[in-house]
Order: C-alpha cells, then sequence, then structure tokens
C-alpha cells in the first residue's frame, strides 16, 4: 500500500489484486447474489483507488479495508431495498491485526488461488471459516466423500506448493 | 469490464500521494476557510472600536477560548470521522467539555449579580444578530470543510458533516469575537453556543445529501 501511495503503479495493481480475493470473500459471505458480489468488488477497489488518500500510513490496512467494503455494502443493500441488521463492525477483523497476520491472511489468499476455485471454497468454509463437512458437502450439493476427498487433495497440493516455494 | 482490467486500468492513473497530504489538505481548507470569513467581516461589521483595551480583559479570551475550544475538538472529531474505520460517535463527548466550563462560568456570574440584572445579562446587545451572523460567518468554512470531507472517505455522512459545521461554527465564532462586543458568560453560552449549533445541523444535513460516495 505504502509503495502504492508513493506511485508506484506495480505495487499498487498487486495490492488491488491481493485484495481483490479478500473482498470477494467477504462479500460472498454476507451478500447473497454472485453477479452483486463482483459488482461489490469492483466498486470497492475503485473507491480503495480514488480514496487513497484517506489511508493513515501508520495504521492497519485491514480496518481501513473492509470499513470501505462495508459502506459499500450498505450502500448497496440500501439502493436494493432491503432493510434490517447489518454485520456488526465487531465483526470486522480487530484492529489489532497485524501486519505480519494481515500477511499471512494475503499470502493464504495467494496459495489459494492457485487451486481451482470450487476446491479453494470447500478449503476455505472447511478451515477458515469451520464448517462441517457435512455442512459443506450439502452446501455445495456434492457427495460427503467427494468433499473430503476435494479437500485433501488440494491440501496437498498446497503443500506441495510451499514446498516448491520454499526450495 | 473484468476485475484484473479494471485493477490495470486504475493502476495506470496513480499518481503519488505524499504523507500526510490529508492532514495538510486540511489546514489548507482550514485557512482558506477562515481567510474568506475574516474578509466578511472586515468588509461588513466594524471590529470593535476598543479592540485594543479589550484584549486584556476577561470577557474578551473566555470568548476566544470557548469558540477555539469547539473549534479545535469538533475538527479532531472530523479528521477522524473522515477516515472510514469503525467508529464510536460517543468517543467524541469531549466536544462538550467547553460548553460545561462556560456554563459553570455563567452560573458563578450570575451568582454574583443581582436577580434583576439578568435578563440583560442573557440578552446582552446583539442578541437578535448573534446566532445567525455566526451562522452566516461559518459557511465560507464548511464549505472548504466540506471539500476537504469529499475526497476523503467519511462512513457516516451524516455525522461528519454535523462535526464539519460545528467546527466551522467554533472557528466562524472566533473571528466574530473580533466584532462582537458582548461580555456575560451566559449571552455567550446561549447565543454563541445556538449559532455554532446551527452550523452543526446544516452540516448534518448537507452531509447526509453531498458527503455520501
Amino acid at each position: 500500500m505504502v509503495e502504492g501511495l508513493a506511485g508506484d503503479a506495480v505495487a499498487h495493481a498487486a495490492l488491488l489484486r491481493a485484495v481483490a480475493p479478500l473482498l470477494r470473500a467477504f462479500y460472498r459471505r454476507r451478500v447473497g447474489h454472485d453477479d452483486a458480489i463482483e459488482d461489490l468488488v469492483q466498486e470497492t477497489l475503485i473507491a480503495v483507488h480514488t480514496r487513497r488518500i484517506s489511508y493513515d500510513r501508520d495504521r492497519p490496512l485491514l480496518p481501513w479495508l473492509f470499513a470501505i467494503a462495508r459502506y459499500k455494502m450498505i450502500d448497496h443493500f440500501r439502493r436494493s431495498g432491503r432493510t434490517g441488521p447489518v454485520a456488526d463492525a465487531e465483526e470486522l477483523p480487530a484492529a489489532t491485526d497485524t501486519e505480519e497476520q494481515v500477511n499471512a491472511r494475503l499470502d493464504l489468499e495467494q496459495l489459494l488461488s492457485t487451486l481451482p476455485e470450487r476446491q479453494a471454497g470447500l478449503i476455505r468454509e472447511m478451515h477458515l471459516e469451520g464448517r462441517s463437512v457435512a455442512e459443506i458437502a450439502h452446501r455445495s450439493g456434492i457427495g460427503e466423500s467427494a468433499a473430503k476427498v476435494s479437500i485433501h487433495r488440494g491440501l496437498k497440493a498446497l503443500a506441495l506448493r510451499i514446498r516448491q516455494v520454499g526450495q | 469490464m473484468n476485475t484484473d482490467a479494471l485493477i490495470d486500468a486504475l493502476a495506470r492513473t496513480v499518481t503519488p500521494v505524499p504523507a500526510r497530504s490529508a492532514s495538510r489538505r486540511l489546514m489548507l481548507s482550514l485557512i482558506g476557510g477562515t481567510l474568506i470569513t475574516l474578509a466578511l467581516i472586515l468588509s461588513a461589521l466594524p471590529i470593535r472600536p476598543d479592540i485594543a483595551s479589550a484584549i486584556h480583559s476577561f470577557a474578551f479570551w473566555m470568548k476566544l477560548s470557548y469558540t477555539a475550544a469547539v473549534g479545535v475538538l469538533a475538527t479532531r472529531a472530523m479528521a477522524r470521522l473522515a477516515r472510514p474505520e469503525p467508529v464510536r460517535l460517543i468517543a467524541f463527548w469531549p466536544v462538550l467539555l467547553p460548553l460545561g466550563a462556560l456554563a459553570v462560568i455563567a452560573i458563578v456570574q450570575m451568582s454574583q449579580t443581582p436577580t434583576a440584572d439578568w435578563g440583560a445579562m442573557w440578552l446582552g446587545h446583539t442578541y437578535r444578530q448573534c446566532s445567525a451572523r455566526i451562522l452566516l460567518l461559518s459557511l465560507p468554512i464548511l464549505a472548504a470543510f466540506f471539500w476537504w470531507l469529499r475526497q476523503l472517505a467519511p462512513t457516516r455522512p451524516r455525522a461528519g458533516g454535523a462535526v464539519a459545521g460545528l467546527a466551522a461554527g467554533g472557528w466562524g465564532a472566533t473571528l466574530y469575537g473580533l466584532h462582537c462586543p458582548e461580555v456575560t458568560a451566559l449571552f455567550v453560552v446561549t447565543w454563541y453556543s445556538l449559532g455554532m449549533a446551527l452550523g452543526g445541523i446544516a452540516g448534518a444535513l448537507l452531509g447526509h445529501r453531498s458527503l455520501r460516495w
């Protein structure tokens, strides 16, 4: 982010590319329609870009990012006429997230993005959201054993990739 | 447009944002707005003729401290609300501290004054114009603050507009003190506060409409 603020186009693009999957995961958990999710991701990326002056370099990035995402989500609900409670600020990543935690999440998302989308989604649900295999299988409409196998293979592929990166 | 293409397009237009550029622009807007307000005062209202002796009086500094304190505290609150991070509005309660302090001074002054004179203390000579003039004088500063806020990302547009209006009222009232000859705390705590609060209400109404993004 800081290099992007300095006007480095490559770093700026890398940042936007890195946060896009985080935003997609954020909206997927909270917004129903798939086409709305990608619109919201794009709107948020534009806001991150045009309003980057509002980011304070001395403060953690994620609370800033997700506050923008949340604002865009509320705006979306307002336009589409949905009323009712919206996920609270408490659910957002803690303001105390350290840079290391942020980097770890970004690394993880980057690794997951090397897997097929469906498989990455299963792993996310199982290991990041803590759902049970039965629930995941039911939600994605596949058999339990198929889900298990897919997750297992996905994790194996990730492990292999980490070893490759390490060498 | 797909997201990757969008990212490339955005990255092509990236320009450097120097560190502290948000606070620098805030200072710029504050200075620009107060200069316009100052010009309005100098052209439309006479500076109080006794200004040279008045600056040695308690009343002059009491007014100045009160309004400038509101200006500083509300400007800080505005700067916080301009950043899109989760925020609790209750955290801004110190904005009300100057009002409480001045109310105490007003009560002390009243206790030292015969009851029959309280009415004159309260209305002074200029109560009819005071609040409206403060509101008008705060408008250039409010416009400058909105220019600034619209570049940032206030996630609470109404609250952001309200503190911007209150801050503009505080700075406008501080400059109005150059003209205003009133001396009692009871007058200031009523009519100055009313003028600044009107600024806050104007800011909240305008913010709700024009600070969305």
